[in-house]
């Protein structure tokens, strides 16, 4: 079968399954016996949030070889970029003279409010403007949600750039050394600038969707969940085309030989910048929506064990395909949430709450140690490459058989790892080298 | 007409000479032999050509452009390609992903497909076309190298540089690369080979440049060089004795 | 801060001609054909020193960059840094009162000579193995807890030492079963990409070892008892103005005065150190460890087996870090997190000194550890600087990473 066929067809019936869920509901009633909680919708979006995450790293780690622990970072600059221009922007149609008053075309103008000292009350000097300068009926209106969540992206994309740039020189543990120092320092000084983010107390944001819209209720799942599935579903549709593309191809051949990919003509730092770029965008746009969802964002999203969690269901997932994270995400989301139940074995309980993460951490040891493309991957590959060996066969046999000899891997080569290093290499391989 | 120049090439690393005023010209699809003992620069001067390595001083000049300067992506482009000492094979790509790649990196509007009948002839050329779709990491080591070589088609350069090709290869595959150098050259590409391989570099090459200890000793028809006392006293001496 | 504009000013004034002094010696190095490996940090220093009072003559005279000459720039540097702060802030406590900071620099080094034991841990694995174990912290965290439970909970009474011990043999054992299941594999070319594999693993290590001791233990901070409470002594006997010894705190010359759990965890220190040169340098195991990690091919070749090493490296190296951890359990309280800022503190300590470098990660500990306690004890905004704590190690690491990743006294890489 086409192996692109299979995938097209798997991916449209999980979309289509996907845009279906909300109908089972309870917000809708459910589909007959089926009832979905609104619990039940609001780790579904959880897990489309971890998927953005964990399928983005994969790109980047998994196809370029770029081991970044800074992906949490990201996805924070998304989520406080948002939050910052809603608490600190504003426009109005008449200037306020106390805060910075930038005119926009068309008699409006762009607000940017003071920041407030901490433990002090004295109002903001918007709220001053309201009974001093601001003429009365003067509008004051907040940035469109779907604006800020747009700087947020772009803030993603501005870091993800100086941060591709500098780290060009940086290899594998000097490079993981460096994200999680640009991760720390920006934790850091989230906590710090209390005035600014509000610190550990978190910083409070819009919700996504204003109450009533299309008639749901403010506390509706419904309208984030699809807010978050079409960010999946775009973000799957750009990295699928992206990694089947040129895109794809000098990544993987950046991470399998960064000199060799350069020595056939491949721009190596326009790629390893551009995917820094991308995967950070893609992060940020997670971090932006989902910190609306929520409602706030707190420096602790950014801590390195959320990065371990993350990094965790790609590599359960298959870090090599953006498929196989993504779906690992989604079900670790779920399968840590079912989890969470105490369990009695006789008299002594176990609580699970923190059980499950032991657990989890042997999961993710032993599948490295022992199933190195993930759980999911290794059936994506036997759908999309079953028939390779068949054809390795059939054209080997139309083929001269003068060079038979030559196939034999332990014969010639100085490379003579390469015969060795082969464990990948399925039985259906052997038998056609037999 | 491809001409290529390298003008006094020095290099140095920290406080040793590695280079030391190398200057020739390749006109034309020449088949050039590089040799010399180990530690005299053959492969530091393949690195600078390439553009992996920037000389202490000295140009390079391709077809009148000056590339010592550019990155080796761009002197790839400019049309000079060449192999690794070492095969480096994107080993968990497909074949036929591996040949793509240059193919692709000289085209930025072209699509993959495009190339894909080109890659076909490429393989069978090099006789491991059954194996298009496998892994290169379920290659043998000759099979990397002949997909090494067959890259080196796709990229489509007027000049080749092959590190020891023949390096620890099966008699069999030896013909295939033989044959790969003197079609390819025939079709009007240049080449410099390095090799330790005297019988084959002599029977192989018309020219032979040849290093030792970073200086240019000799450079001429293998015969005359063969017969250069200095080539004799530094390096050739010890072989035939 | 009363006049905050001089130390800005100053900072400026350092930064700029740094990087002034960072791109363009190099290039003037080059031109004139002379090594350029050392021109582009040193030309940093020199620059940042005195400006274009040191750069013009450096760039006219081009001297090789020794290490004295970038060890004098870098204690220009500081100077010129610390007398900016003193302009900048005149009634600080750092600036006027001697005795305070005496007692904190005394402080600083001797959390730092901790600090370095830590990371020499790190820097053995590294040098030998050629990976950073992303669970170093962890080993730490668990040698802390492993002590404290042993003489606060299952042995009260017992003396401290069979708790370090107990500490110590707990670490080298986890250390030991690990680097036998997930690392040894690396070496025999079962996995592809080994490096990566390496900080996935250890990565992975981290998450399991610190939910499991949050499993077992539950999140209450504890702190152990002091181990050796002082003996109260004054000397001379009436006044103590030479040395005065409360159970709990020494004080030398009634100025400088160290908390007891501190003194007693660096002398704990200092004693491990000192076993562990004798090792490495005295024993024959020691000699093949240092032979391996010179030259892996060479040390086989003489029958050394390199596997067995690593085994000994990651485990010794975790032993490391649970010593310092059971030595400063007495000193902090003690979470099953603990470990995240400590192995973040040892990343920089490697760095700074030199990823692979047993010298640099002690000298790197003492630095960090005095810079950590002027840091604490100067800056006027406390709060915001206790926040900002964990990053300042984080910009050194990632400066040192951009402009110098063989840090102060690494080999090339």
């Amino acid at each position: 079968m086409n192996p692109n066929l299979v995938y097209r067809v798997s991916g449209s019936i999980a979309v289509i399954l996907l845009l279906a869920i909300p109908l089972a509901s309870s917000e809708m009633g459910g589909l007959g016996p089926l009832v979905l909680s609104s619990y039940f919708m609001h780790l579904a979006i959880t897990g489309f949030f971890y998927a953005i995450l964990a399928s983005s790293w994969s790109l980047l780690a998994g196809y370029a070889g770029q081991f970044s622990f800074g992906h949490m970072a990201f996805m924070a600059i998304g989520g406080y970029a948002t939050g910052l221009i809603g608490k600190f922007i504003r426009f109005t149609t008449a200037p306020s003279e106390l805060c910075t008053d930038i005119p926009l075309p068309g008699s409006w103008w762009l607000v940017i409010l003071n920041i407030r000292r901490v433990g002090t009350i004295d109002e903001s000097c918007l709220d001053m403007a309201k009974t001093q300068t601001l003429p009365a009926g003067t509008l004051i209106v907040f940035p469109p949600v779907w604006a800020s969540i747009a700087m947020g992206l772009v803030f993603g994309a501005i870091f993800g750039l100086l941060v591709g740039w500098l780290v060009l020189r940086l290899r594998s543990t000097y490079l993981a050394l460096f994200t999680i120092g640009f991760s720390e320092i920006l934790r850091a000084a989230i906590s710090a600038e209390i005035p600014v983010t509000e610190g550990q107390s978190g910083l409070e944001l819009v919700p996504l969707f204003p109450a009533g819209l299309l008639g749901f209720s403010s506390t509706s799942k419904i309208p984030p969940y699809y807010a978050m599935l079409l960010l999946f579903i775009l973000a799957m549709a750009l990295m699928s085309w992206l990694a089947s593309s040129r895109f794809g191809l000098f990544i993987r051949a950046i991470r399998e030989d960064e000199e060799a990919a350069a020595a056939l003509g491949v721009n190596i730092v326009r790629f390893k910048v551009l995917v820094f770029v991308i995967t950070s965008t893609i992060a940020a746009a997670a971090g932006a929506l989902q910190a609306h969802y929520i409602g706030i964002i707190t420096p602790n999203t950014l801590i390195i064990l959320q990065m371990s969690l993350v990094i965790a269901m790609a590599v359960i997932g298959g870090l090599e395909n953006i498929y196989a994270a993504s779906v690992g995400a989604i079900v670790i989301t779920f399968v840590l949430e079912l989890l969470r139940t105490s369990v009695s074995i006789g008299p002594i309980e176990i609580d699970m709450t923190l059980w499950r993460l032991v657990f989890f951490g042997i999961l993710l040891m032993l599948t490295l140690r022992f199933q190195r493309n993930g759980l999911l991957f290794p059936i994506l590959e036997r759908i999309s490459r079953g028939g390779v060996a068949k054809e390795t066969v059939s054209i080997r046999t139309e083929t001269d058989e003068e060079f038979a000899d030559l196939e034999d891997p332990d014969t010639d080569g100085p490379d003579a790892e390469s015969s060795r290093e082969q464990p990948e290499r399925t039985a259906d391989t052997e038998n056609a080298e037999t | 007409m491809l001409k290529l120049s390298a003008n006094g090439i020095y290099k140095n690393f920290g406080g040793l000479q590695v280079l030391n005023n190398v200057t020739f010209t390749v006109e034309g699809p020449e088949l050039i032999g590089l040799i010399g003992p180990n530690g005299a620069g053959k492969t530091t001067l393949t690195n600078i050509l390439d553009g992996a390595l920037k000389p202490s001083s000295g140009t390079v000049y391709m077809n009148g452009e000056r590339i010592d300067t550019r990155p080796p992506y761009g002197v790839a482009r400019a049309g000079l390609g060449r192999t690794f000492q070492v095969t480096r094979a994107f080993r968990r790509m497909t074949v036929l992903e591996n040949l793509l790649i240059p193919a692709m990196a000289m085209n930025t509007t072209a699509r993959q497909r495009d190339f894909e009948e080109k890659a076909q002839e490429v393989l069978e050329f090099l006789t491991i076309s059954h194996l298009r779709n496998e892994y290169a990491r379920a290659l043998s080591g000759g099979q990397q190298k002949l997909l090494e070589l067959g890259r080196l088609l796709m990229l489509d350069p007027s000049m080749i540089i092959l590190d020891e090709p023949f390096a620890g290869v099966h008699p069999r595959l030896m013909e295939v690369i033989y044959r790969y150098i003197t079609e390819t050259n025939a079709q009007g590409k240049a080449f410099i080979i390095i090799s330790h391989d005297m019988d084959t570099i002599f029977t192989l090459s018309r020219r032979l440049l040849v290093l030792n200890y970073g200086d240019l000793i000799a450079d001429g028809e293998p015969e005359v060089v063969r017969e250069d006392p200095l080539v004799k006293a530094a390096y050739l001496g010890e072989e035939e004795e | 801060m009363e006049n905050a504009a001089i130390f800005g000013w100053a900072l400026l004034w350092i930064l700029f001609w740094g990087a002034l002094g960072g791109v363009v010696t190099p290039r003037i190095y080059a031109r004139k054909d002379l090594e350029i490996s050392q021109a582009s940090f040193g030309g940093a220093v020199i620059g940042a020193a005195l400006g274009p009072l040191s750069l013009f003559p450096l760039w006219v005279a081009t001297p090789k960059i020794t290490n004295r000459l970038i060890g004098i720039g870098i204690a220009l540097v500081v100077g010129l840094f610390v007398a900016a702060f003193a302009l900048a802030d005149p009634d600080n406590l750092c600036v006027v009162n001697g005795s305070f900071v005496v007692s904190q620099l005394t402080n600083g080094i001797v959390i730092g000579i901790i600090y370095g034991l830590m990371a020499l841990g790190l820097t053995l694995i590294f040098s030998i193995l050629g990976v950073v174990s992303f669970a170093h912290g962890e080993f730490y965290m668990i040698g802390g807890m492993v002590t404290y439970f042993i003489t606060a909970r299952w042995l009260p009474g017992v003396s401290p030492f069979i708790a370090i011990l107990g500490s110590c043999i707990v670490t080298f054992a986890i250390g030991y079963v690990f680097e036998r299941l997930f690392l040894r594999p690396m070496g025999s070319g079962k996995i592809e990409r080994p490096t990566e594999y390496a900080i996935l693993v250890t990565f992975g290590l981290a998450f399991f070892l610190q939910y499991f001791t949050q499993a077992l233990t539950s999140a209450v901070p504890v702190k152990a008892q002091r181990f050796f409470p002082f003996p109260r002594t004054e000397i001379p006997a009436d006044s103590g103005a030479l040395l005065s010894m409360t159970p709990g705190n020494i004080t030398i010359l009634d100025a400088i005065s160290v908390p007891n759990p501190r003194f007693t965890a660096a002398v704990l220190a200092l004693i491990m150190l000192a076993a562990l040169l004798w090792f490495l340098f005295r024993t024959w195991v020691g000699k093949a460890l240092r032979a391996v990690s010179q030259d892996r091919q060479a040390a086989a070749v003489t029958g050394i087996n390199p596997d067995t090493m690593n085994t000994l490296a990651f485990s010794l190296g975790a032993m490391l870090a649970g010593l310092s951890g059971a030595s400063l359990v007495q000193v902090f309280s003690w979470l099953p997190q603990v470990g995240i800022p400590a192995a973040a503190r040892s990343f920089v300590i490697v760095v700074l000194g030199g990823m692979g470098s047993l010298p640099g990660a002690f000298l790197g500990g003492l630095i960090v550890g005095l810079v950590e306690a002027a840091g604490t004890g100067c800056i006027p905004d406390a709060t915001r600087a206790a926040s900002y704590m964990p990053a300042y190690g984080m910009v050194i690491l990632t400066l040192v990473l951009l402009l110098k990743p063989t840090g102060l006294f690494g080999r090339e890489l």
